[in-house]
């Protein structure tokens, strides 16, 4: 009787209500649609590497080594020469390491050197190894295996030829032309920086390098494909290189081991701490566009009680009544809470749903042009479920206001 | 004693210095039917406000079959109001958007009778009335004035209180309906041996009554300043 009366009462003020069940809505989709990417971004940002004990570079910041190595952001301030490398695998606590060499692309997509290891090592996400939709690990001097949204995008398929561009420009002038590559492998979409990789055997970067000096192209000095040797393509140095350890223990003394080599300046990052401290510095964004979505949704709780104190106003007989057939004023006041309570609800949910349609027709496109992957399962996230209780009682709250008014007014009804 | 003032004064807390409401001693004996009647202004809505216990005089003891109201908290009161008064006012005496049926359920739902046949009883007192089964569904704003009070005469009548309260129930009326109105009242005051206390201007309806009041005699306040 109680949710009858309360809901026929809110039926009966269509209109007023109507506006402030959309008000709420609109404040609701943006507060849970934010907090939603946010926790998708963070997931995703997060999972982008793992296994990885170390990331080995040229002595630099932790976040730019980061940026540059993982992110393929940025640039690398110097190289690791091959021997330092050699000396680091050779360590006793070095399970295994993944070179990399970076500095080419394709089309715009970053190309990295790397060995086969990468593909038996590198995990992202909960420990998840990179998988093959198509094809298998480079083997041969000219194999490349790409990243899900390269073939995507460039439309390619295995057999393919590509040529990559000198330096990371997406319109290079300067072209490895004369040394194509057949892509052998396609990886399978893993959400993170890999799908737009193009990957290529060290010994590949070393190759399109000869007769190179200085980034521009010596003809003079050009080798034919044929009269490429083992030892010519002994990389003289890499960019960076990934450190497995045989137990976590040792985490802090090879880094710093690394750190203090004597005959190279090298800085070693654990990848977890760096990706902690660059989420930090997204902080602030993270916390503004909090603000102004709770703001939003304070806006929109004042349009609730604005609406609910004038229609107090109209139901003054209303209440009067209640209280002669013997309705307590608390009876009034948590009618008022009760008819809030199911704004609320409605809202919740219409803004629940249309953010659930939205993310279900939207997210392909926000995959393909923000490599954002957003799961429309948003409640399996704790903060949303937190948020909703949270917005409910924020209503609650803010139906005080008017409530009390209408226990105020039951009390001295005359 | 169905209703029995002692040395009563009130004045709002708003002008505490104009007293509203002075009352010495005034009686109603149990199943009488008195007609109050009285200037619009003279502390007649105070009066019954405070004998359904909805405000409290500022001393003085009111006692509504035998038991005194300002010995009851608040929450007792709206029981003992619920329980033992039904109340009639000129206009507003309804949800405007629930229904007849709902109407008279709410009112229902607040005393502590517990009946499981309740709609049935409904029921047949709206069809009692003359309110055809087509309109118990409808809000009762859609139906007309004369239906609307009727109906509230079932909704005050539905807990069957010892004592119905009737504060212009005629006003908003015409002729017809009103004649009709007061049949009905005085059938179903008698039928269910309810104390009547029936306060108007209109002393056309007098001749109801055996017992007639003027609020002027039984008030010592002074209204007029």
């Amino acid at each position: 009787m109680f949710l009858k009366l309360a809901s026929k009462s809110l039926l009966n003020r269509k209109g007023s209500v109507i506006l402030t069940i959309m008000a709420m809505t609109v404040s609701i989709f943006v507060l849970l649609g934010v907090e939603h990417i946010r926790s998708q971004t963070k997931a995703s940002f997060n999972n982008t590497i793992s296994g990885v004990d170390l990331i080995v570079g040229a002595r630099t910041g932790s976040l730019n080594l980061l940026l540059y190595s993982v992110f393929r952001i940025g640039s690398p301030t110097n190289n690791i020469n091959w021997k330092t490398y050699q000396a680091i695998a050779e360590n006793p606590k070095v399970a295994w390491t993944i070179p990399i060499s970076l500095g080419d692309s394709h089309k715009g997509y970053r190309v990295m050197g790397t060995t086969s290891d990468y593909f038996t090592y590198f995990s992202y996400g909960a420990k998840r190894q990179l998988n093959f939709i198509a094809g298998k690990p480079f083997k041969e001097i000219f194999d490349v295996v790409v990243g899900a949204e390269v073939a995507a995008a460039l439309n390619y398929s295995l057999g393919d030829k590509v040529v990559l561009a000198h330096g990371l420009g997406q319109t290079s002038f300067s072209m490895h032309d004369d040394k194509p590559f057949t892509i052998v492998g396609i990886l399978a979409p893993t959400g993170t920086p890999v799908d737009q990789v193009v990957h290529v055997s060290l010994r590949g970067i070393e190759a399109i390098h000869i007769g190179w000096q200085g980034g521009v192209k010596i003809p003079s000095k050009k080798i034919a494909n044929e009269q490429l040797s083992v030892q010519d393509l002994q990389p003289k140095n890499i960019t960076a290189v990934m450190l497995g350890l045989n137990s976590k223990m040792a985490t802090f003394n090879v880094q710093r081991d690394i750190n203090t080599y004597p005959k190279e300046p090298l800085t070693a990052i654990l990848p977890g701490v760096a990706l902690a401290e660059l989420w930090q510095m997204m902080g602030l964004l993270e916390n503004t566009l909090r603000l102004i979505s709770s703001l939003v949704l304070t806006a929109a709780l004042f349009g609730l009680c604005a609406m609910m104190l004038a229609s107090i106003k109209e139901r003054n007989h209303e209440i009067h009544l209640l209280r002669v057939i013997g309705a307590s004023p608390s009876f009034v006041f948590f009618l008022i809470e009760l008819e809030t309570f199911l704004i609320s609800l409605v809202s919740i949910f219409i803004a629940v749903l249309s953010l659930y349609l939205t993310i279900f027709f939207v997210g392909d496109d926000l995959a393909a042009n923000f490599g954002l992957q957003i799961s429309a399962n948003f409640f399996s996230n704790n903060n949303i479920s937190l948020l909703v209780l949270l917005i409910i009682s924020a209503a609650m709250i803010a139906a005080a206001i008017p409530s009390f008014f209408a226990y105020k007014n039951a009390k001295s009804s005359h | 004693m169905a209703i029995q003032l002692t040395n009563v004064r009130f004045s709002y807390p708003e002008s505490p210095a104009r007293t509203v409401l002075a009352i010495d001693n005034w009686q109603v004996t149990k199943q009488e039917q008195v007609f109050v009647h009285g200037p619009s202004g003279g502390g007649k809505s105070t009066l019954l406000n405070m004998l359904s216990g909805i405000i409290t005089p500022d001393s003085g003891d009111i006692k509504v079959f035998d038991t005194s109201l300002s010995r009851l908290n608040n929450r007792q009161r709206d029981r003992f109001r619920a329980n033992h008064i039904g109340y009639i006012f000129q206009q507003f005496n309804l949800i405007p958007y629930l229904d007849a049926i709902d109407n008279v359920q709410l009112a229902h739902r607040f005393s502590k009778q517990t009946q499981t046949a309740i709609i049935e009883e409904i029921t047949t007192l709206l069809a009692n009335f003359a309110i055809k089964p087509i309109d118990w569904h409808k809000p009762v704003a859609q139906l007309s004035i004369g239906q609307q009070q009727r109906i509230a005469i079932v909704r005050a009548m539905i807990n069957k209180p010892e004592l119905l309260i009737a504060d212009e129930p005629t006003s908003s009326l015409d002729h017809k309906n009103r004649d009709n109105f007061m049949t009905e009242l005085m059938t179903m005051v008698a039928e269910y041996k309810t104390t009547l206390l029936f306060v108007s201007h209109d002393m056309s309806l007098a001749s109801h009554f055996n017992r007639i009041d003027a609020l002027a005699d039984i008030n010592n306040a002074d209204c007029s300043k």
